[in-house]
Order: structure tokens, then sequence, then C-alpha cells
């Protein structure tokens, strides 16, 4: 008896040792240099995917992994306790890029000749993310996305509706849609993260585009910057559906396809999905009248895409070789038919249809970054922003929205109050 | 054995009645779910009747598609290696440990705390461990499917002691007596009485396991990602997605998921729902 | 006599200590790192500084953390309650003289097969679009609208879906329960004129009172660290008012860089679960001894 026991032990060991070997001969050693990208943008896939083809067909010393995952930041959080990071990611310009800078995980990529021909307002943009100003530079902005309002062009046309410019024409506006007996707006709060789409477009337009910078420097607080923010998203939800909370992302991309509403309060990178639903829909944004005046609107614009080359990275040139690659402009063309992005690079693109509304802010450069660009992500601001347009208390809001703050950025503050202090000047 | 004896008696037809009407509970979320997948986003309306509606034709583009995206047949090998080898282990293993400290917990200060210890593991969050196991299954070298095995093996340790050595209350130890006035060892006692006496238990901890290992995502997301292995659930992962949710994929996918699953169940089932405790107390 | 209780005891210790080890190597091991981490502002990566026991009394004042142990506990208790009433009578039913015994519960098992994602997503369906028209259609005023969206009654939809799922699984362990009770008992007891609810009680209850155990500590502990259907269904919505314990532990541990702050969420979570478990196993065992 003991020896069959013994006899199990020893298959399962066996078994064992057969699948190890078979699954760590999956790497190829062909003396190619191996570069890795991890991207965060999964709906980019399929664009990413060519590009991967087409890299590795055109180049014969360098081999090029583009892995696309959702749920990528978990990943490369998980990669980055491993020690295991690859050789390139692909985030947005948001707070995980500020803090993998602090953290010094990016390498400082001053010497690449490519950031010449990006944009100087992008690369300006990447700068106002690093918590103190650093030495160097940590991303190549590749594309940007725009955020306002997205609208029902036929639907438009054949009411004979005009695009407001301002704040009062824009509430008339949805006055005018509703007694039409048609929804204005719909909305996807169920999922929280929506809910920062209106509030982001709003803010670049009310607020100090520094204002979590200047909140960090003790200098204002938010209660008085956002309380217009505030006021003016609660206006928008009697144009919303009965239940905005009722519905995802999903839903109101869905809803909003259909015609079921003339407006709808997202970004650009919402068309693709749109689009999968109703694929001849005639789609045009406008930027968000949030003021008395047009000439005080902004457009909300951030970096969607940027990549940063980490900072162990062992192949610097052929990182550079593969961000070259990526920067060519049928490379970027392709990118923006694709996902109606804006690209960062200068050069005479086409922009996508749908952002016919936004391209004289965009030629402007009247642009700001995505305020929630700032906000920790633990901080949850999305849900704070759904809890408060459930309770419609604006005091209440404002007053938590600042004492989280001084919680949550507790070790920002001090290390920004620390820079001051060995730095007193600016202002 | 207990079929025969119900032909004796007379069918009980309220709770019958009663019984296959709850079962709309059941059926009902799986018939959305079936027609889901089998239709287009476009005809996926804000509406029940949209929605609930049998799709206009039964194409199997979306499944086509769901098996493309998730590299379904690559997924559910890994997923059927690391499940069926974690069923095997857990059972060798759990049963082992079920058995020494089931045996002893009432006599012995020792296996009281064994018992203890490993059930309380039960209820280590597994939040708290995930950081750290990270870090050290990757020092280990064990940042792949071994071992994510060894982690299920030792995650479901806690619920499995609990099941085998609850079992061994019901096992009489006199036979054990028996075989050891035969002058067997405890050790071959264990595979020749306990070992085949338990394997009712065996098919309920090898389903529990297999159910557990099959449908996780977050041991081989956080432990195996990077290593270019994936398993089912971890492939439908990439319709969870922010931007972009096709839940008509999504859902063909989950169906397809469902029926290796489905089929391990249907061949067990037999074996848990009939035979479960029939061959053991007597 | 003497060497054979020698060879016992021997066999026992060579099977308990390594696996015990295995178990220590990966569960306690890095449970004791987790509550290292829980002394630093960690973030998961990059480097970090010891910040004492700033973690835990931030941990007491936080009306976030607050706010997801009243969730979860309100969720763990009507959960468990609800799953084993009905799981029970279910099991009960199913063991009774019916037609189509094994095709019953065959096919009420069924809902224990679907990952708890997919299940979350079909009711996130349901809840979203089909129970609001049909509340609509029936004129039941709080049907009409989702029930996820109203953040009074969202934490009762994650009930309904947790006891969906689970209802089947413990009802298999009660029918493996009531399948150890021999025809005699009955037989016995039906002789003492013992039927219906006195039988249950007085006979078949006592006889599987340590699946009842198995059922409820497991029931317990599984709605206390709640997580999947919290993903799929609500994601902690409306208004943080459905953040499991675990939902945040993961959500600002993993995702955001909280990862000191979380470890001592966790810390005390587990302390917490741990006395409940001992507490339901000392209690619950001490009854099975009565019985």
């Amino acid at each position: 008896m003991k020896r069959k026991t013994g006899r199990w032990l020893l298959l399962s060991g066996a078994v064992l040792a057969t699948l190890s070997l078979t699954a760590c001969s999956g790497k190829s050693d062909s003396g190619k240099t191996e570069i890795e990208l991890v991207q965060y943008k999964p709906e980019a896939v399929e664009v990413f995917e060519a590009l991967e083809k087409a890299f590795n067909e055109t180049h014969d010393d360098i081999h090029l992994t583009i892995e696309s995952p959702s749920d990528a930041m978990t990943i490369l959080k998980t990669r980055f306790i491993r020690e295991d990071a690859p050789d390139i990611i692909g985030i947005g310009g948001d707070v995980n890029f500020s803090s993998f800078v602090d953290s010094d995980m990016l390498m400082d990529i001053s010497d690449y000749a490519g950031l010449a021909d990006i944009k100087q307002a992008y690369r300006d943009i990447d700068k106002e993310l690093e918590y103190v100003p650093e030495d160097g530079v940590y991303a190549v902005p590749y594309v940007a996305n725009a955020a306002g309002i997205l609208y029902n062009r036929e639907m438009f046309q054949e009411h004979g509706w005009e695009i407001p410019e301002t704040w009062d024409e824009f509430m008339d506006l949805c006055e005018e849609i509703q007694s039409e007996g048609i929804l204005p707006f719909y909305f996807g709060f169920k999922d929280v993260w929506t809910t920062l789409a209106p509030w982001n477009a709003m803010a670049v337009g009310l607020a100090d585009p520094g204002v979590c910078r200047e909140v960090n420097r003790g200098k204002t607080t938010f209660t008085e910057e956002y309380r217009e923010v505030a006021e003016k998203m609660l206006a928008l939800l009697p144009y919303g559906p009965d239940d905005p909370y009722a519905y995802d992302y999903n839903g109101a991309c869905t809803a909003f396809a259909n015609g079921e509403s003339a407006m709808y309060t997202i970004g650009s990178y919402a068309v693709p999905q749109i689009k999968s639903v109703n694929p001849d829909m005639d789609i045009d944004s406008f930027v968000f009248p949030v003021n008395e005046k047009e000439e005080d609107n902004v457009l909300n614009s951030g970096v969607d895409l940027q990549f940063s080359v980490m900072a162990d990275c062992k192949n610097k040139e052929a990182a550079y070789e593969v961000l070259d690659f990526l920067l060519r402009d049928e490379s970027i063309q392709m990118y923006l038919d694709n996902q109606s992005a804006v690209p960062c690079k200068e050069g005479d693109f086409e922009l996508p249809e749908i952002l016919d509304g936004m391209a004289k802010y965009i030629d402007e450069g009247r642009m700001a970054d995505y305020q929630d660009h700032y906000y920790p992500a633990e901080m949850s601001v999305d849900a704070q922003i759904q809890t408060f347009l459930m309770q419609g208390d604006v005091d209440a809001f404002l007053e938590k929205f600042d004492k989280d703050w001084v919680r949550y950025n507790r070790d920002i503050i001090r290390k920004v109050e620390a820079y001051e202090k060995e730095h007193p000047t600016n202002d | 054995m207990k079929e025969k004896d119900n032909l004796n008696e007379k069918v009980n037809w309220p709770v019958t009645i009663l019984l296959i009407l709850g079962l709309v509970t059941v059926i009902f979320p799986l018939y959305m779910t079936i027609v889901i997948a089998f239709k287009q986003p476009s005809e996926m309306t804000n509406s029940v009747s949209g929605i609930l509606s049998l799709p206009k034709q039964w194409s199997l583009s979306n499944f086509a598609e769901a098996m493309r995206v998730t590299d379904f047949w690559h997924s559910l090998g890994n997923s059927a290696l690391i499940t069926i080898l974690t069923v095997v282990i857990s059972i060798v293993v759990h049963s082992l440990i079920g058995y020494a400290v089931g045996r002893n917990k009432g006599s012995s200060k020792f296996y009281n705390f064994a018992y203890l210890y490993i059930v309380s593991g039960m209820f280590v969050p597994f939040a708290i461990l995930m950081m750290p196991l990270v870090k050290q299954t990757s020092q280990m070298g064990l940042d792949n499917w071994v071992g994510v095995i060894i982690l299920y093996v030792v995650f479901y340790m806690p619920m499995n002691l609990m099941l085998y050595s609850g079992y061994l209350k019901n096992i009489p130890i006199a036979l054990e007596e028996a075989a050891r006035v035969d002058g067997a060892t405890t050790w071959t006692t264990y595979w020749k009485v306990i070992f085949p006496i338990m394997k009712p238990m065996h098919a309920t901890v090898a389903v529990l396991t297999a159910l557990g290992t099959w449908n996780d995502v977050m041991t081989p997301l956080v432990i195996m990602s990077g290593s270019g292995m994936t398993t089912l659930p971890l492939a439908q992962m990439t319709f969870q997605t922010q931007f972009g949710t096709n839940y008509n994929l999504a859902f063909a996918s989950y169906l397809l998921a469902l029926l290796p699953i489905l089929i391990f169940y249907l061949i067990c089932q037999k074996q848990i729902l009939n035979g479960v405790v029939n061959g053991a107390v007597k | 006599m003497k060497k054979s209780s020698n060879d016992r005891s021997r066999t026992f210790l060579l099977i308990t200590i390594p696996i015990m080890a295995l178990f220590f190597c990966f569960n306690t091991l890095p449970l004791i790192k987790g509550a290292i981490y829980s002394f630093t502002n960690f973030k998961g990566y990059g480097s970090y500084d010891w910040v004492g026991l700033r973690n835990y009394i931030d941990l007491f004042q936080d009306g976030r953390v607050g706010g997801s142990y009243l969730f979860t506990f309100k969720l763990a208790i009507v959960a468990t309650i609800v799953v084993n009433v009905l799981s029970l009578i279910l099991a009960l039913g199913l063991n009774s003289n019916i037609k189509g015994k094994s095709a019953l519960r065959g096919a009420y098992f069924i809902p224990n097969i679907l990952g708890a994602l997919v299940v979350g997503y079909i009711f996130n369906y349901f809840f979203t679009y089909i129970l609001p028209a049909i509340g609509k259609a029936a004129g039941i005023g709080f049907l009409s609208s989702s029930m996820l969206s109203n953040k009074n009654v969202a934490w009762l939809a994650v009930v309904i879906v947790c006891a969906w799922q689970s209802i089947a699984m413990n009802t298999i362990i009660y029918i493996s329960g009531l399948q150890t009770v021999p025809e005699d008992v009955y037989e016995a007891g039906s002789l003492d004129g013992a039927t219906g609810w006195k039988k249950f009680k007085n006979i078949t209850f006592p006889l599987i009172f340590p699946f009842f155990t198995i059922n409820m500590v497991l029931c317990v502990k599984n709605f206390l660290m709640v997580f999947d259907q919290i993903m799929a269904l609500t994601k902690g919505g409306p208004a943080q008012s459905t953040e499991s314990i675990s939902y945040l532990i993961y959500q600002n541990g993993m995702g955001g860089g909280q990862f000191g702050f979380q470890s001592a969420n966790a810390v005390v979570f587990f302390v917490v679960i741990v006395a409940i478990s001992v507490f339901q196993l000392t209690v619950l065992g001490k009854k099975e001894e009565q019985l």
C-alpha cells in the first residue's frame, strides 16, 4: 500500500516537472533584443497588435512585444512589486504617472530626439503633473483626448438646434430639447468615474488649472474654487434620465447611440464604444459652455496615452527605436483613425470628425488638463461626486473634499512644503 | 439505496411542484445569459423586451469572436491544468491533514491548536496576503502556475480540513483498530481503510476546490500576470473594462467558460448527489 | 500495543508538521509581512517610511472604513440568516420523496457553478433593466427604479445575489447531513409520535448540527469577505454605500496608493474575523457536544 502512495506522489511530481519544462520553453533565445511594452488602453488593442506586427517585420535586431491588458494599472503595480517591470509603459498623464515619477520608477529621457516634435503644451501638462518639479523628462505624450459634450448631429440638424456657447444658452437649449419631449442628456453615473467627465469639463472652465497644486501649497481651498462647478453639476441633473445612477457607462453609451438622448457629457474616448452599437451615427462634440462669455470657456484635454521608459530598462537604444516607430506619422494616424484621439505630435494629421466642434480650441491651444489627474485614486473623488449629486448638499460636499484632500495628500503636501522651503521664490 | 426505499412510499407532489416552481429563480438568469450571449450589441436596447426577446438570429459569431479574443483553447488548457492539479494535490494533502488532525484534536492540545491554526487561516483576508505573496512567490521563482497551485492548496486547506475532519467523526475508530490488530501501520491503515472510505468527501472536496479554483480571478491575476499564461476567467477580464464593455461578447465568453465546469459537474454530480454519504456510515 | 501507538503518533506528526510548515509559509508568513507593512506609508512600490501607529490612528477616524464595516456586517448577518433558512428548507424538500429528485438537485446546484463575476453581471442587468420594468408594470413604487441606484436598498440587492449563489452550496452540505441520518432513527421517532416540525427540531436538526456549524462558519466568513459580487454589481456605490471591507482594501491598497494604510485595515479586519470565528466554533462546538 505504501508503494501505491509513493507511486501517486511520484506521478504527480513527474507531471509537475514535465509541465514546468514545457511552460518554461516558451521564451525565444534568438539573440534579438527583447523589448516589452505594456500599455493601459485595452480598447486600442487592435492598433497595437498591428503596430507590433509591423515593427517586428521591419526590425531584425529587436523583437517587440506589446501587451494591452485590461486592469493594466494593477498588473503594472504588481509587476513593480515583483521587480519585473516591462521596458516601456504606455499610461495616461494622470496621478499614477506623478506617483511613478515621484518613486523614481521612470527613466529620464531628456536625450530622446523625438521629444522635439511633441507639442509644447502637452509636455507642459506632463511637467505640471510632477508633485515637485523634477529635473529631466519622464514621458513622451502620444495622444490626447478631449472631453465636453457629445451630441447627435443628425438630431440637432433635424430640430434646428444651435450649438450653445455660454451657460445661459446651454440651459435654454436643454429646456428647449426637453420641451420637445427629448431627453437632453444621458448619464451613466452607476459607473462613478463617469461623473468626472462633466466635472472635469466644467472645472477647467471655472477653476484655476493649478488649483490642486495651489491647495497643496496652502494658498486656496476647494470650497472656494469648486463651488460653482458643484452648483452647475447639480443644474444638469433635471435634464438627465429619471434615475441617473441606474445606468452604467455601457448602458449610457448604448442609450445615446440609440438616439434616446440628444447629448452625452463624456469624452472623445467614448466614441468607439458608441459606434460599436450604432456604426452610422453622426456624432459631433462641443466644448462645455460653462461660462457667461464664450471666450472664457476652455477645452478639457489631457494626455490620454504617453510612453515612459522604465528606469531599469537595459536597452535604452532599442527602447528609443521602438518609440521612434510609434511616433512615425503613419503609426499615429492609424491610432487616431481607430480611437478618435488628438495627436500630441506636431504635424498635419487628420482629426477625427467627432472633434469638429472642438477643433477651434485645439488649434488655439485653449486647453487645460483634467483636474482629476491630480486627485489621488484612493480619495475616490468620483464616488464623492456621486454621493453629492444624490444628496445635493454643496457645502457638505466641499467641506468633505477639503478635509479628505489634506488627509490623502499628507505625504505629498509635506514634500511640497519641504520643497518650498528649499526653493523660496515664485509668487 | 434510498431510491429503492422510496418506491414504497408515496411521492410528495406538493413539494415536488413547489420545487419545480422555485427553479424559475435559477433558470431565469440563465435564460437571460443565453439570450444576451447570442445577440448583437445593436439589439441591446435599454428595455426589457429588447433584452429578453429571443435574438433575431442564433448566430455563433459572438462565440467565435469571444474564443478569438480570449484565446479560448489556450486559456481553457491552462485553467484545466491548474484546476486538475490543484484538486488532485488537495485531495491527497487535505485528507491526510484532515485525518491526522481530526483524529487527534479531541485528545491532544497540539492537534487542537493545529486545527484552529489552519482553520483560522480561512479568515485571513486575501487582500492582506496579496502583496507580500506577490513578492514572496516571485523571490521563490513561483510567480507562475506552479505557485498558483501551491497557493490554492494552501487557501483551500482550512475549508477542506474542516470538511474532512467533520466527516471523520462519522467514521468509527473501531475500523482502524480492527486493521491495527491485524498488524497494519497507521500509514497503511489510512490508505487502505480511511482514504477509500472518505471517497464521498473526496468528491465534495474535489467539486468545491475545483469550482473555487476554476472561477478565481485574483490569484492568477496577481501571481501570473506577465508570465504570458492566462486562465479562462483571467481572459474574461479582457471584457471587464471601463471603456468599451461589450456585454454580448462577454456573456458569450462566460457561457463558454461555464461549459467545461458544467460537464465536470454533471459527471461528478452522481457521486455527490446520490452517493455522498452512502458508503460511509454503516 | 505501545509500539503501535508510537507508530500512530509518529505518523500523525510526520503528516502534520510538513503540511503546517507549508501553510505557515504561504499564509502566516505573508500575513506577518502584511502586518509589518501596516506600520509604513508604503504605496506598493518605490520607497517608503515608517509611520508608527499613524495608520491605525487614522483607521479609527476614517468614516469610509467605518461605513464599510457597517455595510459588511449588515450584509453578513442578513445573508447568513436568509441563506441558512432557505437552504435548510430546500434541503428538506430535496431530501423528501419527490419526483425527479436528482434532476432537481442538479438544477438547484447550478448557481454555484457560475463564477461570482458572471452572476454579478447577470444580476446587474436584472436589477438595472428587468426589475424596474416589472416594478413599473406592477405599480410597485420602490421597485420601479433600479435597486442598485438607491443607496438605501442597494445592499439588499447584494444580499439577493450572494444568497442566490450560496444557497446551492449550503443546501448540498445540508443534504449530505440529512443523508447521514439513518432511516431507523426516523422509524424510532415516528413510533414515539414525532412528526413535522417536532420531528425536525428534536431528531433531524440535532443530528445534522455539525453541518449547521460548517454552514454557519462558511457563510459568515464568505459574506464578511464579499468581493466579487461588489465588483460586478455596484463597485461600492451608490454613494459608497456598498463598499465591503475587502473591496475597500483591494481598491485603495492595490489600485490606490494606500497599501500601508489598507494593510492596517486588513490586520484589524483579520483580528475581527478570527474573533468571530473562534467564538462561533467554540459556541457551536459546545452545542454540538451537548446534543
